[in-house]
């Protein structure tokens, strides 16, 4: 019997077992923390309930959405969605609306705003090579440094003037110029307003799926194996036979025909036995994640702010992000009296922040809280700190390289497939996960060639491809030459034809008539050696012609194509923090 | 975003646009069918004694054709078929021009 051993009881991981347990096979999975879901786990203190990151259930992909409404059934909500941008005390709304933006900071600041937008559409970087220089370009320097720096720099903890527009690129998807402008043409969907305004949200938060899934799994006869750290992975260079891990602080082998890893593939490729060439090992230690903590504060107040999460983009303070769990759930918090807040800290392993100890953090917390003014430090009942490694994978200028390594050399391996946000070094979301693991677990079972590096989470995919062929055809270049050319041709056709018409009828009133054109066309007349004439007026004049048409056109094209990009970039940056 | 402002997007700047033969012709039809039809009743509204002297020299070429709103519908018919005929036959030139030039 095919044995499938999932490596990671995250999103994808559960996901790939549930999927095999479904085609039949024989499912093991092996998660190293004691407890299931990942990145995407929820944790339990004091029967408050925390969401690690807040993760709305939101999908194109209709095999996500089936698997999430089969597992969770009516436990899973439809939520509405606020979530604003706190500064300086005040609120303002999210997609940033130049208008309440520059009512909320002031008179003063708002005609520095102005003066420095007007400064920039005068006198733009020439280049735009990072977000900085991008975003200025846009909104003028003032409003970018309020706005977009602080919190794009917490979050990432490199100046923005570092971000390389490539990131940017690859992260916001949507900033693509064929991808903006097809959504300019095309018609508005309810899907796009359903993930601003509303999204799906299990009862007790994203871990409740994931416990039903393991659930799930075990029913079905599979089984999900916690506290299993691997140690190594053995193969002999094109089919890995067998897997070791750590259990109860002794190695314990198991055997699997298929293996799927959803631990950083960096992890991965260190554990493998005998290990891979240096060249390889290099390139692993170069891929770098960017990690997060949350603080998880019970507060004794009932109503704190309506917000599901506030981006906190305060420079006084360290907090990224301050989540309201009890308006993504009200049964996330056991206690209608109370409220839990998860103040997110966006740090690197190992740096300052992430050693502070457990009191010094939650101690850090209070006062922020209380310093931006959202609770008073009398209101936090308890605290508790849950630590996120590796929870964002960062694209730097060469990650690109050094991931492509990996991927030439795992793809070796007949019995070996990597999924997931870690597992793929990829910077996708919880359903992009899924569907890879569903994909990886397809190829196994009903031995299909399916890329997972290369899939494409988004069924309107083949919709857009559609779109861009049909943008390109109305945006492409009109060959001047050519058009030239062919008016030409069809000009001179025609006045030759034209002043034959009449020698051939033998009318001389109508070649009369005819050589009133002379005004317009010196020397012409209709006779032979007019139509020769006309002949070469029709092709220099209609070249002409047909020449500055063409020229002109492309020019509107080209125009109307800049002003459609620059209105849905704009558009897309209001909501930049969405993908940030 | 990763482009710089001057560069628009190469897959959409490079691209070079061909032309549907029969789209194009009923488009050049239309529009020359429509310019005669106005063409003549403007000057059949204005009047006078004369109507239309230069424009009903057209009838030497469109059999039928004259100066009236019965004339307006024949020569819309005239120009609509010489319009149809030339937008055709310029897309049929552009396009073979265009892939030669793109081949060689």
């Amino acid at each position: 019997m095919q044995r499938l051993v999932v490596i990671g009881a995250g999103p994808a991981g559960l996901t790939a077992a549930y999927e095999a347990t479904r085609f039949g096979l024989d499912a093991v999975v092996l998660e190293k923390s004691d407890d299931v879901g990942g990145l995407a786990r929820t944790a339990d203190f004091k029967g408050f309930h925390f969401d690690m990151g807040g993760h709305r259930f939101f999908t194109k992909s209709g095999s996500v959405e089936k698997m999430w409404r089969e597992v969770l059934g009516r436990k899973l909500l439809r939520r509405p969605r606020l979530s604003r941008i706190f500064y300086r005390g005040r609120f303002f709304q999210y997609p940033l609306r130049p208008g309440n933006a520059l009512r909320g900071l002031g008179p003063w600041r708002a005609i520095a705003i102005v003066a420095s937008w007007f400064k920039w559409q005068l006198f733009p970087y020439r280049t735009e090579d990072t977000f900085e220089q991008w975003v200025t370009n846009r909104f003028g320097r003032r409003l970018f440094r309020t706005f977009f720096q602080t919190y794009t720099e917490k979050v990432w903890g490199v100046p923005c003037s570092q971000l390389k527009a490539e990131w940017a690129a690859q992260r916001i998807k949507d900033l693509s110029l064929k991808t903006a402008v097809s959504n300019m043409f095309r018609r508005r969907r309810t899907t796009i307003k359903t993930l601003i305004e509303e999204f799906d949200y299990p009862v007790l938060g994203p871990g409740m799926m994931w416990k039903a899934v393991r659930d799930a799994i075990v029913d079905a006869g599979g089984t999900v194996e916690l506290e299993r750290e691997v140690l190594r992975i053995e193969h002999d260079g094109r089919v890995v036979s067998r897997i070791v891990t750590a259990h109860d602080g002794r190695p314990e082998e198991i055997e699997g025909t298929d293996f799927v890893s959803s631990m950083p593939i960096t992890e991965l490729v260190a554990k493998l036995d005998p290990p891979p060439p240096p060249g390889v090992l290099d390139a692993a230690r170069a891929l770098s994640y960017r990690d997060f903590l949350t603080v998880c504060l019970i507060v004794n107040r009932a109503d704190l702010f309506p917000d599901n999460w506030i981006y906190v983009h305060d420079p006084r303070v360290k907090v990224g992000r301050i989540q309201n769990y009890r308006n993504w759930s009200p049964a996330m918090v056991p206690d209608p009296s109370k409220t839990g807040l998860g103040l997110e800290y966006f740090c690197t392993e190992g740096d300052a922040l992430w050693r502070s100890t457990d009191e010094e953090l939650v101690a850090l917390a209070i006062r922020e809280i209380a310093a931006i003014g959202l609770a008073s430090a009398g209101d936090v009942a308890e605290g508790h700190v849950v630590r996120v490694p590796k929870a964002y994978p960062i694209y730097d200028s060469n990650y690109r390289e050094h991931l492509d390594v990996l991927k030439t050399f795992l793809a070796e391996f007949a019995n070996l497939q990597t999924i997931g946000r870690n597992g793929l070094h990829r910077y996708d979301n919880q359903d992009h996960a899924m569907l890879t693991a569903m994909l990886a677990v397809r190829n196994v079972a009903l031995q299909e060639k399916n890329d997972v590096w290369g899939v494409n989470a988004d069924p309107d995919y083949q919709e857009e491809v559609r779109l861009e062929t049909a943008l390109q055809r109305v945006f492409a270049k009109l060959d001047r030459f050519g058009f030239g050319v062919a008016v030409g041709a069809v000009a001179a056709a025609v006045l030759s034809l034209a002043s034959l018409f009449p020698l051939i009828k033998g009318d001389p009133v109508m070649g009369h008539e005819l050589a009133l054109l002379a005004q317009y066309l010196p020397g012409y007349e209709a006779s032979a050696i007019g139509m020769l004439r006309g002949l070469a007026y029709g092709l220099v004049g209609g070249f002409g012609v047909g020449w500055t048409f063409a020229v002109i056109r492309n020019a509107a094209a080209l125009f109307s194509l800049a002003v459609i990009r620059r209105r849905v970039e704009s558009r897309l940056l209001r909501r930049v923090f969405d993908y940030v | 975003m990763a482009q710089t402002r001057d560069d628009l997007d190469p897959a959409l700047a490079v691209r070079i646009l061909r032309l549907e033969a029969v789209v194009q012709g009923v488009a050049w039809g239309l529009v020359a069918g429509l310019l005669l039809f106005l063409a003549t009743n403007v000057l059949v509204l204005k009047g006078g004694r004369i109507v239309g002297p230069h424009l009903s020299l057209l009838r030497q070429f469109f059999v039928g054709y004259q100066v009236t709103f019965v004339g307006s519908l024949i020569g819309f018919a005239y120009a609509f078929i010489c319009g149809f005929a030339a937008g055709y036959l310029v897309s049929i030139v552009y396009n073979r021009v265009v892939r030669r030039r793109s081949n060689g």
